[in-house]
């Protein structure tokens, strides 16, 4: 048993520090979200594929995510089917009270975190370092806080050493790129509407978490007892049970966020690519490899310290030149019109070739 | 060229041809070599493991030809087709024949990556090659399927011949846009079978006595199933084409009113022609004199209303007349006489008293069985 003074910091207050942490960082992570779901829903119109990939990867977690909730709660699944608009996944028993409350937790909570821990579950055999856990002395508030702290930026600065030194050429690290990739375009509840009057935002999501939270307030009071019981019961056993529960949340939006940013570049390449004539707009993305191989091979020769990082920032500048280069000199014509001609038809039938 | 083909009245609607990753099966084999060529290439000659290849050359080779022989035992087993394996065999012998006539074995892991890729190019090629080969034109009469590279295949569907229509979308197809349609015609043109067998032996004993055990069983099920240049195959935008081939089976294929009016000129057709041919069968019976005039009469007025027939053929004029006629004359009367009974008895039944029908011929059998359990 630890030497735990008992005074009210230590008794109320630090456990709510780590809890604290975990909330603010998966607001954080709700935010970057938004901020991806709308640069998608103004790419929908030109990049329809892409944008029902995306919609795809999203709408498969959370079909895993609500038949991992019936799963657990032994309702059992009659059907699972997932397109790439919609999903439907049905239990085989209609269960109620606790049971329902705890399916719709999964479908709720569930895409915000499942995806992320394959990827942490993924990056802890390529990354390995940086899960580190700060074990308490005072057992503080703020120690809590710092401690909950110092492990998101422990692996958080062990995720941009990767990235930043990432070896294009081992098909590992491609590997876990397009993994981060592939999750950071799918870490998202709720789906990209075809039309503009579909509004399904943050607030969106946040309302429907208010609204099941609300719904049963005496489970919400259960789980806090709960998690307070196993607060203090780690008081007295080993401190960073407790710490270590929440860090691993914490990780989990840590890992969504960076996987969301790095979606960011490609989703801004895309967008800058629109502005290229239809011929030219290819040019930007095979820089991207070209420039990578260039500088490798350039490198193998004339052989130097971080030849990796440099390569990166080669690939990264020349692209970016080359990008503007293209949208200075071979701009698209402004003047067509951005819908589709063959979808402008009036209700009869008949071709149009002017927008209404 | 395609309008020379078109028969007459014919009208084309679209022009197709599958999309450009609707064969994504064929460009997985060559991703998977193009993969594994670089895998191999990065495992002996960079990573960490690259000592354990080092004493030997044929290490690289050996490792690349047993994966790929593997995985196209694997694809040929899940794809049911024996081709893939033996695609992987011929390019797993091509390049150990190269690699011996080049005398390049000691950059063999170098010279793998090269012909990966050289091979991968020629596949993607090929694919693109035969996806180009296959069009369909779907007109206002038909659809007409065309593919092969080599042996030139063609296949026309009549939309009254379409009896049901399958179709389906992958994942890549729900994500681009396309997807396949397969047209099942009323003989069973497309559709096939997907077969599965398994099968296991137990050996047990010693070597002075062994028992042997061999279990196996199989299954068939029936499915819309075409190659790909008899079906729709991977056709953008899918909805649109799914839509357009439904509208036209739908405006080919009769209502099933239009086939209870079908049925019924049918029976009258069928009726008036008897009527016609026993008509000619009297006046070429040559009756009397007396009564020629009026046969001769009601020959004249044969498209008169029923109501005046049914009394010539019924009133005390008729009897006197049958009375002046040869037997033989006697009986075309007779069946005449039936034939306009059942003209007007012929009528299209509504689906009500059709379903009024078949309740009481239901409760008819029922009773008879009870009648016959009794």
């Amino acid at each position: 048993m630890a030497n735990v003074p008992l005074n009210i910091d230590v008794l109320v207050i630090a456990a709510f520090a780590p809890i604290l942490g975990v909330i603010a960082f998966w607001f954080l992570q709700l935010f970057m979200i938004e901020i991806q779901k709308r640069m998608l829903s103004r790419l929908r119109h030109r990049h329809e594929a892409f944008c029902r990939f995306t919609n795809y990867i999203g709408i498969l977690f959370q079909a895993i995510c609500q038949a991992l909730g019936y799963t657990v709660t032994r309702s059992g699944i009659a059907s699972f089917k997932v397109t790439v608009s919609e999903e439907q996944v049905e239990p085989k028993k209609e269960k109620e009270g606790v049971f329902d409350w705890i399916s719709r937790s999964f479908l709720l909570f569930g895409p915000f975190f499942l995806p992320a821990g394959l990827v942490l579950l993924i990056s802890y055999f390529i990354i390995g370092k940086g899960f580190v856990y700060l074990t308490p002395v005072d057992y503080t508030f703020v120690e809590s806080l710092t401690g909950f702290w110092l492990s998101l930026s422990t692996l958080a600065s062990e995720y941009i050493n990767f990235l930043v030194n990432i070896d294009l050429l081992n098909p590992l690290h491609v590997g876990f790129l397009c993994v981060l990739l592939f999750f950071g375009l799918g870490i998202r509840p709720s789906y990209i509407g075809e039309g503009r009057k579909e509004k399904i935002d943050m607030f969106h999501d946040l309302r429907q978490i208010k609204d099941h939270l609300i719904e049963k307030p005496w489970y919400i009071a259960v789980i806090i007892l709960i998690l307070y019981m196993f607060y203090i019961l780690s008081l007295f056993i080993n401190p960073v049970l407790y710490i270590g529960l929440f860090t691993i949340f914490g990780w989990l939006s840590l890992t969504a966020i960076i996987a969301i940013f790095l979606t960011f570049p490609l989703l801004l390449l895309l967008y800058a690519t629109d502005e290229i004539r239809p011929r030219w707009h290819i040019i930007p993305f095979l820089t991207v490899i070209l420039s990578y191989v260039l500088a490798r091979v350039v490198l193998f020769y004339y052989p130097t310290q971080k030849v990796n990082g440099i390569s990166i920032l080669i690939m990264l500048l020349s692209t970016f030149l080359i990008t503007m280069i293209l949208i200075k000199y071979k701009k698209t014509n402004r003047f067509k019109p951005t819908p589709k001609m063959k979808h402008l038809r009036d209700s009869d039938g008949k071709k149009r070739t002017i927008k209404k | 060229m395609v309008k020379k083909e078109l028969l007459k009245n014919e009208q084309m609607e679209r022009i197709l041809s599958p999309h450009p990753l609707s064969f994504m099966k064929l460009q997985t084999l060559c991703i998977f070599v193009i993969v594994w060529g670089f895998l191999v290439f990065w495992l002996t000659d960079f990573s960490e493991y690259a000592s354990m290849f080092a004493g030997n050359p044929w290490y690289p080779l050996i490792l690349w030809g047993l994966v790929l022989l593997l995985a196209g035992v694997i694809a040929s087993l899940v794809a049911i087709q024996w081709t893939i394996f033996f695609l992987y065999l011929f390019v797993f012998i091509s390049a150990v024949g190269l690699l011996f006539w080049q005398h390049w074995e000691n950059d063999s892991s170098l010279f793998i990556f090269i012909y990966s890729i050289a091979v991968s190019i020629v596949g993607f090629l090929l694919v693109e090659l035969y996806r180009r080969s296959h069009k369909y034109i779907i007109t206002n009469l038909r659809v007409i399927f065309k593919g092969g590279i080599f042996t030139k295949r063609e296949r026309t569907i009549r939309y009254d011949k379409i009896a049901d229509i399958d179709a389906k979308q992958g994942i890549l197809g729900q994500i681009f846009g396309f997807g396949t349609i397969i047209p099942v015609s009323q003989s069973g043109f497309g559709l096939g079978s997907d077969k599965t067998l398994a099968a296991g032996g137990v050996e047990m004993g010693t070597s002075k006595a062994r028992f042997f055990g061999f279990a196996g069983g199989g299954k068939e099920v029936q499915t819309p199933i075409a190659r790909s240049y008899y079906e729709l195959h991977g056709v953008y935008p899918y909805k649109d084409v799914k839509q357009l081939v439904e509208d036209m089976v739908q405006s080919h294929v009769p209502t099933q009113y239009q086939k209870e009016q079908i049925e019924f000129q049918k029976q009258q057709v069928d009726i008036q022609t008897q009527m016609r041919d026993l008509l000619h069968k009297q006046v070429r019976e040559k009756p009397r004199k007396a009564v020629r005039q009026p046969i001769e009469a009601e020959v004249e007025e044969e498209d008169a209303e029923e109501e005046e027939v049914e009394e010539k053929v019924t009133g005390k004029k008729t009897v006197m007349t049958e009375e002046a006629f040869l037997p033989e004359q006697v009986d075309i009367q007779q069946q005449m006489k039936e034939l306009l009974k059942k003209q007007k008895t012929a009528r299209v039944n509504p689906p009500e008293e059709e379903e009024a029908e078949e309740e009481e011929l239901e409760e008819e059998a029922e009773s008879g069985k009870e009648k016959l359990g009794a």
